[in-house]
């Protein structure tokens, strides 16, 4: 297997009012071409910063140190496609739908206006958006949350990126409509083979998509394995507190039902 | 008696013109001590149905009764007084709070405005709620923003029971919290519940919580009830179309257990 | 303090900063350096300036020392200028947050009457209200807050407007707290700092529209005024035109300064801000 971007000894730190914060603390680590990578952890655990890190998409004043080597050197923009947790911070809410997609083909396609209309319209058929002729003319403010991040999803694959990062992509979406998203994002990685960076605190549902899983926590890399290892045999403590944490639909009842009203 | 019992709560918005409803016929009662839960995606009418019950919005039709009188009938300062009874618990802890309050000051504001301790005393409240759900009294002079997420749903709490209230509503309380906290939250919550009685209306998307920590459950869809009845009962085998949605939907671990 | 060192890496802002202390330095020490009254005759009549060094600016047209004028102008033109802005941001603060707040009938009221006072050019508003009621400086400082709160309101209500629809506006209502306490202790202060951002240039209008009503000779006459001093020199413009241009440069550095040293504060928090 190909290693697509291999990571050694990445750290980042932010300045805030003049004090220096450590977001990333010497992470290494592989990410094989063509896999399903779930980053999991929680707040302040450094995983938003490592899928921005590797997006290069930090902000100039953070201080890197460590390097990420490519496989093939990317192209911001049209080789990773990025999908962030809020769609409507990530749509332009006066642009149309159509021309949103349309830009990002245009750009780096170098298709002419019609053929890159034309391609955001198949775009938004293959992300599952009900009814793409009308969805083509709507703005992002017409659309329910899942429908939004099915757009921002179209605009994120639409160069044909090699790398799919989601950043706690389905986050704020709910249960039926993550579920949606998920497969959706499964489907898309598949069909077209990218790798995928999947982004989230959840664990069960980073189990569900990924077939590795890397734990973070306060911007170190706690543990990294196949999801089975992961999920049946953590080597750290710290990865089976997040197992026992997730309250499933099988967890054993916190409710003490004896002092139950009748 | 029932603590709170709701009756044919309606509710309607207006989008581009027609109006939509968010809350369609929906009935329920909570018990003392009890937690009812409420779930459904977004948009079924869930947080609606909170603002409803807490009178942060008026409904269109309906009755609220709640400790035996005609909730929807107070108004100006037996409204104000009444509502120490009924207290609310926000998602996000950061947003619930004035942005430039300290602790003490959140947890003084319900103190002193239903004259509960003189401003002497309150000092010795205020530090006896923080030790109440857990936190370190010297957190007190701590602003709000300074303090971390699982310490401000603390907070949220303290000023939720600082009234002594029977019931109080859970609007995804726990959802923003990291897993690791939100054990220990939903702890805190069940030992308060266990010792004082005070019952919760728990709204959340989240079917594995509410399976672990409610009474009965009302399943919601686009305003209306789908489904309702014992929590473990109605989520290990729905009946209804958005129940089975929800329960196909939720993540699941599948861990091997020895 | 990073906020006063950023502040202070600002060049306007210091420029600005270091003008308004010579003002204030001017307006305090007034009374210490010329303890007399600055109305009364100090020498020949149009001195002009550098000529005799107890009068260093010259004397007017009736003696009076130019110099004695314009330190205790300096009082007036920032006592003035201060409670005028400083009355109009606390009224249009009020107006605005409970309009905003209350929403209804009563937004509806406080903004046609809001309406009603800016559909009226300010200074015309300010002109006809001393005309009226006869200049004082109390009187002078209410017609130019009148014409400016306008200003202030729509701002504040505007902040109230996305302000009460925040969690914690709902919160402090479970909690039973009265509205006017949530309107004026929870939504008010956060919806301030906008309003204040518009201080600086208030403030400096407040001073050119008391200039320019004592230069209409509609000043309070008991004190001596930048604007009284100039429409004084204009008499004698062709012969001794530095009785106009000594108050009038005056003038023109203390708006400045005001401007300059008001914009550097709001630069300072707007970075605080941007970053947090």
């Amino acid at each position: 297997m190909t290693v697509l971007a291999s990571i050694r000894d990445l750290a980042v730190t932010h300045r805030r009012d003049g004090i220096e914060v450590a977001a990333l603390k010497n992470v290494t680590l592989d990410v094989q071409a063509g896999e399903r990578l779930a980053i999991i952890g929680e707040s302040g655990s450094g995983k938003s910063t490592l899928a921005l890190a590797i997006a290069g998409l930090l902000p100039k004043s953070a201080r890197i140190g460590g390097s990420i080597e490519w496989f093939a050197p990317p192209l911001g923009g049209r080789d990773i496609g990025f999908v962030f947790q809020d769609p409507s911070a990530s749509l332009d809410p006066v642009m149309s739908v159509s021309k949103q997609i349309a830009e990002v083909v245009h750009t780096h396609l170098g298709l002419g206006w019609p053929a890159s209309r034309a391609k955001a319209r198949t775009l938004l058929e293959r992300v599952r958006l009900p009814d793409p002729d009308s969805a083509l003319h709507a703005f992002p403010h017409q659309l329910s949350g899942g429908q939004k991040q099915r757009v921002a999803i179209a605009a994120a694959i639409a160069a044909g990126p090699k790398l799919l990062i989601a950043d706690e992509a389905t986050s704020a979406l709910d249960t039926i409509v993550q579920a949606e998203i998920v497969a959706l994002i499964r489907r898309l990685v598949t069909e077209d083979g990218m790798t995928l960076l999947f982004i989230s605190h959840d664990i069960a549902l980073a189990a569900e998509l990924a077939e590795r899983i890397a734990v973070f926590r306060h911007g170190a890399l706690v543990e990294l394995g196949t999801t089975r290892q992961i999920i049946d045999a953590p080597s750290q403590a710290y990865t089976r507190t997040l197992l026992d944490a997730h309250i499933g639909l099988d967890a054993d009842l916190l409710l003490n039902r004896s002092g139950l009203p009748a | 008696m029932s603590l709170l019992a709701v009756s044919n709560l309606t509710k309607n918005y207006r989008r581009t013109g027609k109006p939509v409803a968010a809350v369609d016929d929906v009935s329920f009662t909570i018990e003392p001590g009890e937690t009812l839960a409420l779930a459904g995606p977004s948009g079924s009418g869930k947080s609606t149905i909170a603002r409803l019950v807490l009178r942060l919005i008026e409904p269109d039709a309906g009755r609220i009764e709640f400790e035996g009188s005609d909730f929807l009938a107070l108004r100006g300062v037996a409204l104000r007084a009444r509502r120490a009874r009924l207290q609310m618990v926000f998602q996000d802890p950061l947003a619930a709070f004035n942005p430039r309050a300290t602790v003490a000051r959140v947890l003084d504001d319900p103190l002193r405005v239903h004259g509960i301790a003189p401003r002497t005393e309150r000092p010795r409240r205020i530090a006896a709620l923080l030790e109440r759900v857990g936190l370190a009294v010297d957190l007190a002079p701590r602003a709000i923003h300074e303090i971390s997420g699982g310490q401000r749903q603390r907070v949220a709490i303290a000023r939720a029971i600082a009234t002594k209230p029977s019931l109080i509503v859970l609007d995804e309380a726990v959802s923003a919290l990291d897993v690791s906290v939100r054990g220990q939250i939903l702890d805190l919550l069940l030992d308060l519940q266990r010792r004082e009685r005070i019952a919760f209306l728990f709204i959340s998307h989240d079917l594995g919580v509410v399976r672990a920590v409610a009474h009965r459950v009302i399943l919601l869809d686009a305003g209306r009830i789908a489904e309702s009845g014992d929590a473990r009962t109605v989520i290990d085998l729905p009946q209804s179309a958005v129940g089975k949605a929800l329960v196909a939907a939720a993540p699941r671990l599948n861990r091997y257990r020895p | 303090m990073s906020r006063l060192r950023r502040f202070l890496h600002t060049p306007e802002a210091v420029a600005g900063a270091i003008l308004l202390a010579v003002l204030f330095a001017m307006a305090l020490s007034a009374s210490l350096l010329f303890p007399g009254d600055p109305q009364a005759i100090a020498g020949p009549a149009l001195l002009p300036p550098f000529q005799d060094w107890s009068l260093p600016l010259g004397t007017d047209r009736l003696g009076r020392d130019v110099l004695a004028e314009l330190f205790h102008g300096a009082r007036t033109s920032l006592a003035v200028g201060l409670a005028a802005a400083a009355a109009a941001l606390v009224i249009g603060a009020v107006v605005g947050t409970l309009a905003g707040f209350a929403g209804g009938l009563v937004d509806e009221v406080l903004m046609r009457i809001a309406d009603a006072f800016q559909t009226v050019p300010g200074f015309l508003l300010a002109l006809a209200f001393v005309s009226v009621v006869g200049p004082s400086l109390g009187v002078v400082v209410a017609a130019i807050a009148l014409g400016t709160w306008t200003g202030p309101a729509r701002i504040a209500r505007a902040e109230v407007l996305s302000i009460r629809e925040r969690d914690y506006v709902a919160g402090a209502r479970v909690i039973g707290m009265h509205p006017l306490e949530i309107a004026f202790r929870e939504v008010l202060p956060n919806a301030l700092p906008p309003v204040l951002a518009m201080s600086s240039v208030i403030v400096a209008a407040a001073i050119l529209t008391e200039a320019a009503l004592s230069f209409l000779g509609l000043g309070d006459p008991n004190r001596v005024t930048w604007g009284g001093m100039i429409a004084e020199g204009r008499t004698v413009l062709r012969t001794a035109p530095f009785l106009s241009i000594v108050p009038g440069i005056a003038l023109v550095l203390t708006v400045l300064g005001v401007y300059l040293a008001g914009e550097g504060i709001v630069e300072t928090t707007a970075v605080r801000r941007g970053l947090s």
